[in-house]
């Protein structure tokens, strides 16, 4: 059960009348805007976080593209008396820049400055977040830039990214989460500049603004950016209604065709578990255990690149995963729904077979058998220990208070320290058993010759491999002998191969009804 | 000091401080300094340099052992990419500490971990929380660099795992562009290669059993290392403990010769084409001058860089907002021990606008010949740099990263006190000079890449 804090609910109210609160507990106003507050006196930076509580599943039908085009309007173009390259001029000296992150249900403006530089940086930050200019030629130069996202970086510059992004497509088909942030090539270029002014009135709007601020700012400093924003209309987006994604049937398979030596896959499914979730300890455990992210403690890491050699890493994960500093989780990235995957890195083309097999073979293994004792207290011990390290930077800190009020605990990481100690091999088995399985799985796939893949894959073709290493250790050459030959239950209708070019150019996967 | 004379570098180390060895340096920060903690820096007998920082910032703590070795160090041919392969077999453990076992040491402890290989160093890290496991990272650490073990069959296992790095990025036509600058604009000195290596070396790894053993013994010594400590602790206990753990650690003495790079005579150009659809890629490259934190040059150059280059630049105004060919405009001005190249570079929206953004590139460079930039500017550059870097010193991790930069260039964290004092010093009378010192048409080498055609 989620623990939440009276404090926290009933808020500290400000002379505007605004609170600081936690978004996901009864709100009294939910209108209004509120604040994150994290004060660290003696810290020389600031770090202001504006989030709203709006993303690309919020895109209007036909306008998949528009949240992230809109809000990359306020944070790199002008505003309504200053050009963006007076703005840039003006951060420059301060050493200042605006980022922006778009998720499905969460966007977010950031940016950290020197207390010095604050009452500078802060008067241009609120104006292009008040005040923005829309000014044509900004809009075209970004609409073009995020165009040649989608069209040329993203499916030929980036293939394990690409990979990723295929899986959202499966995963989410028909679902406001089934496109991506940047959209579609056929929805961006319908976009105009008076549509992005009238989502910019519409979503700009003070119930989905979370304004958070942390370190050495002035103490009166939150009271004006409250007095500020406020300008703002009342209002707020209900939070979307989510339908329930559709589970994989069998082995369902989509293989972008282009030319490359190696192999990017992506596997995973929907489960109904976020954070806010009692048995998400035991299932996030459970996928440290099966594939932390870039760790060598990942058991798939350990039996696919340590004993074999065969990529750089493979991992996996029990919620929706974006690296922030060095290879800890990124945070505000919030959703109401989250799925399972797998992210193996690529593999040369000849071993792609082989690799998918063990993959799958050993997700049975997990399934059917659990996590073993020893690792269950190895997986634990790591997770108690290495979460201390998620909050070293200002942004962290503040990111992680606003992601602990989304799902409703004072403090995440604090819950973290109170549950794991708690929990038992049993609570992460029956986890695992109710959450993961092997035999409905979206699988996405970036290779070479797709039919060829989808023959061998129908028709169970055997796919022994051959090590750099002649002298291979017993034990493994004779798992392989059980690897190559692994079943995989693939229906040739279930299978689609589809040159790379094709993705992203419209909604929903491409040839597919 | 390492000393870089006719491309001849010596390896082994000696602070920058006159120490005596087994003697302590203790040093507050001045008013005027940019480097605002104070530290303390020792060297053992065998020359292990070790800098500790002991920090406000509670409980965390970063351990960095930094090798002055990369890939500048494979001068063999073959070799390229050989620092990046041994930063893997690194891991491999010690007889008295197998991998499981130094595997679940770091798992249990919950440390953030890892290893980077640059041009000029290769860093090991461990960032962890609790001071009581102090005594523990420093005994594995040192157990791990002093008697490291593998056989050959972990060796041939290990190999095809760089091949699967070097997959990882294969789909970047900025890595190609990257390999395809160095291969041309370099002869003979070793940055000629990238730090991952040529793919028909990264192949040819599995055979290099005996190479690996040979080139431990070479760079992986204490007279070619650097320990930084920075966080939560005390500095007598973690000295008592280096000292304790690797103080048996033998010298290399060791002496690198790198190529000399000759002079360029002409200009280069090269082209990738790119087999799938992609923006435009252009570099325009010129050969410049070592990191140095005493002679102006480059610190000159960098200030160049962001006056005439950096998204509030006049060109970057004109070329990726006004007339919106470039989606992105860059100079990168690498600090490394040997010189290096000034890179200019942009990604440009359409293949025909190629000779016009480089033109316009290179007018730039031709206008800081002749005009003067304005103080104001500079001014502003400055500051920029100064509070760039209290934002990456503003943690006990972001301090230990950026100063393992500074520290394998020159170890003792003055280096950026003095780096910072050279950038005080500049004007725009010696921004004006080094532009007409380095940017000559026949030092310059330029590569594209353009993508195929439309479906």
């Amino acid at each position: 059960m989620n623990q939440l804090s009276l404090r926290l609910c009933l808020g500290i109210f400000f002379g505007v009348g605004l609170m600081l609160t936690n978004f996901s507990c009864q709100r009294v106003d939910p209108n209004r805007l509120r604040l994150e507050l994290l004060p660290e006196k003696d810290n020389p930076l600031v770090h202001l976080r504006v989030l709203l509580r709006i993303g690309s599943a919020n895109d209007p039908r036909g306008k998949e593209g528009i949240t992230q085009l809109c809000l990359n309007l306020l944070a790199n173009g002008g505003t309504k008396t200053r050009t963006y390259q007076e703005i840039t001029k003006a951060f420059y000296p301060l050493a200042a820049s605006v980022d922006l992150n778009v998720d499905k249900e969460m966007s977010v403006f950031s940016a950290t400055v020197h207390r010095d530089n604050l009452e500078k940086f802060y008067a241009i930050f609120s104006e292009m977040l008040l005040e923005p200019g829309f000014r044509e030629e900004d809009f075209h130069r970004l609409k073009t830039d995020q165009l040649n996202f989608l069209e040329r970086t993203l499916v030929n510059n980036m293939d394990e990214q690409f990979g990723k992004e295929i899986l959202n497509l499966m995963l989410y088909e028909n679902h406001p989460y089934g496109h991506h942030e940047a959209g579609t090539v056929e929805t961006v270029k319908s976009i105009t500049l008076d549509e992005i002014k009238a989502f910019y009135k519409d979503q700009m709007v003070q119930g989905n603004l979370i304004i958070g601020l942390a370190g050495g700012y002035p103490d009166n400093f939150p009271a004006k950016i409250s007095a500020d924003f406020s300008r703002l209309p009342r209002g707020f987006t209900p939070q979307l209604k989510l339908p329930m994604p559709r589970p994989a049937d069998g082995l369902e398979i989509v293989i972008a065709e282009k030319d490359t030596p190696a192999t990017a896959i992506s596997l995973g499914f929907p489960h109904p578990l976020t954070r806010a979730k009692d048995d998400f300890f035991p299932l996030w455990l459970a996928c440290s255990h099966f594939g932390e992210h870039r760790q060598h403690l990942s058991w798939l890491f350990q039996k696919i690149r340590e004993e074999r050699g065969q990529n750089y890493g493979d991992y996996a994960y029990a919620e929706h995963f974006l690296q922030g500093r060095d290879k800890f989780p990124a945070t505000n990235y919030c959703r109401q729904q989250q799925y399972f995957s797998v992210w193996i890195r690529p593999v040369p083309n000849s071993h792609r077979h082989f690799v998918l097999r063990q993959t799958l073979r050993e997700l049975q293994k997990l399934v059917e058998a659990g996590i073993p004792e020893d690792r269950f207290d190895l997986v634990r011990t790591y997770l108690l220990h290495y979460t201390r390290l998620y909050t070293q930077t200002l942004a962290e800190r503040l990111g992680w208070q606003i992601d602990s009020h989304y799902y409703g605990y004072e403090d995440f990481l604090a819950e973290v320290q109170e549950r794991l100690p708690r929990l038992t091999k049993e609570d992460v088995n029956r986890a695992i058993r109710k959450y993961l399985n092997y035999q409905n799985i979206y699988i996405a796939i970036i290779t070479k010759d797709g039919e060829a893949l989808k023959e061998a894959l129908v028709a169970n073709t055997a796919s022994p491999i051959k090590y750099a290493n002649p002298r291979m250790p017993d034990f493994i050459l004779e798992e392989d002998k059980e690897i190559e030959v692994f079943p995989l239950r693939v229906k040739p209708e279930k299978v689609l191969v589809v040159p790379a070019s094709e993705f992203f150019q419209k909604p929903g996967i491409p040839g597919k009804k | 000091m390492s000393t870089s004379e006719g491309g001849r570098s010596m390896v082994r180390l000696t602070p920058v401080l006159l120490i005596l060895f087994g003697l302590a340096a203790s040093v507050s920060a001045g008013s005027s300094d940019i480097f605002p903690y104070a530290y303390k820096i020792e060297q053992l007998e065998n020359g292990l340099i070790v800098v500790s920082i002991p920090l406000p910032f509670p409980n965390i703590i970063s351990y960095y052992t930094i090798i002055r070795c990369g890939s500048r160090n494979e001068v063999e041919p073959g070799k390229s990419g050989f620092a990046h392969f041994f930063e893997h077999m690194m891991f491999k453990g010690t007889k008295k500490m197998p991998r499981p076992a130094y595997d679940d040491f770091l798992t249990r402890l919950g440390a953030g971990t890892n290893g980077y290989t640059t041009d000029d160093y290769t860093c090991y890290f461990i960032v962890f929380a609790g001071r009581e496991n102090l005594s523990r990272v420093v005994a594995v650490e040192a157990d791990r660099f002093l008697n490291l073990y593998y056989d050959e069959e972990s060796l041939k296992t290990e190999a095809p795992v760089i091949e699967g790095e070097y997959y990882s990025s294969l789909s970047n036509p900025d890595r190609r562009l990257w390999e395809l600058l160095r291969q041309t604009a370099f002869e003979k000195h070793s940055y000629k290669h990238t730090t991952l290596g040529y793919l028909e070396d990264i192949k040819d790894m599995p055979n290099q059993f005996a190479y690996s053993q040979q080139f431990k013994e070479r760079y992986y010594s204490p007279d070619n290392t650097i320990i930084l400590v920075a966080g939560d602790f005390d500095h007598d206990e973690l000295m008592k403990l280096i000292k304790y753990h690797y103080s048996s650690w033998p010298r290399s003495n060791y002496l690198l010769e790198t190529p000399e790079e000759p002079p360029q005579t002409r200009p280069k150009r090269a082209h990738y084409p790119w087999p799938a659809r992609t923006l435009a890629r252009l570099a325009v490259a010129f050969h410049g001058p070592a990191f140095s934190d005493e002679v102006v040059d480059k610190a000159a150059l960098d200030l160049l860089a962001q006056t005439s280059f950096s998204p509030s630049s006049p060109l970057y105004h004109q070329l990726v907002i006004d007339e919106q060919k470039c989606v992105s405009l860059n100079a990168s001005f690498p600090d490394r021990r040997d010189p290096y190249l000034l890179i200019f570079s942009a990604t440009v929206k359409k293949d025909e606008d190629l000779p016009y953004v480089e033109q316009q590139i290179v007018a730039e460079l031709e206008r800081l010949k002749t005009e003067l930039i304005p103080v104001e500017t500079l001014a502003a550059v400055k500051s920029n740099l100064r509070y760039s870097l209290a934002q990456d010193l503003g943690t006990t991790d972001g301090l230990a990263s950026t100063l393992a930069f500074y520290l394998q260039l020159k170890p003792d964290p003055q280096v950026l006190n003095r780096l910072f004092r050279l950038y005080d010093q500049v004007t725009p009378e010696i921004i004006q000079q080094m532009a007409r010192k380095y940017f000559r048409p026949e030092a310059s080498t330029v590569v594209t890449l353009t993508g195929g055609k439309e479906p």
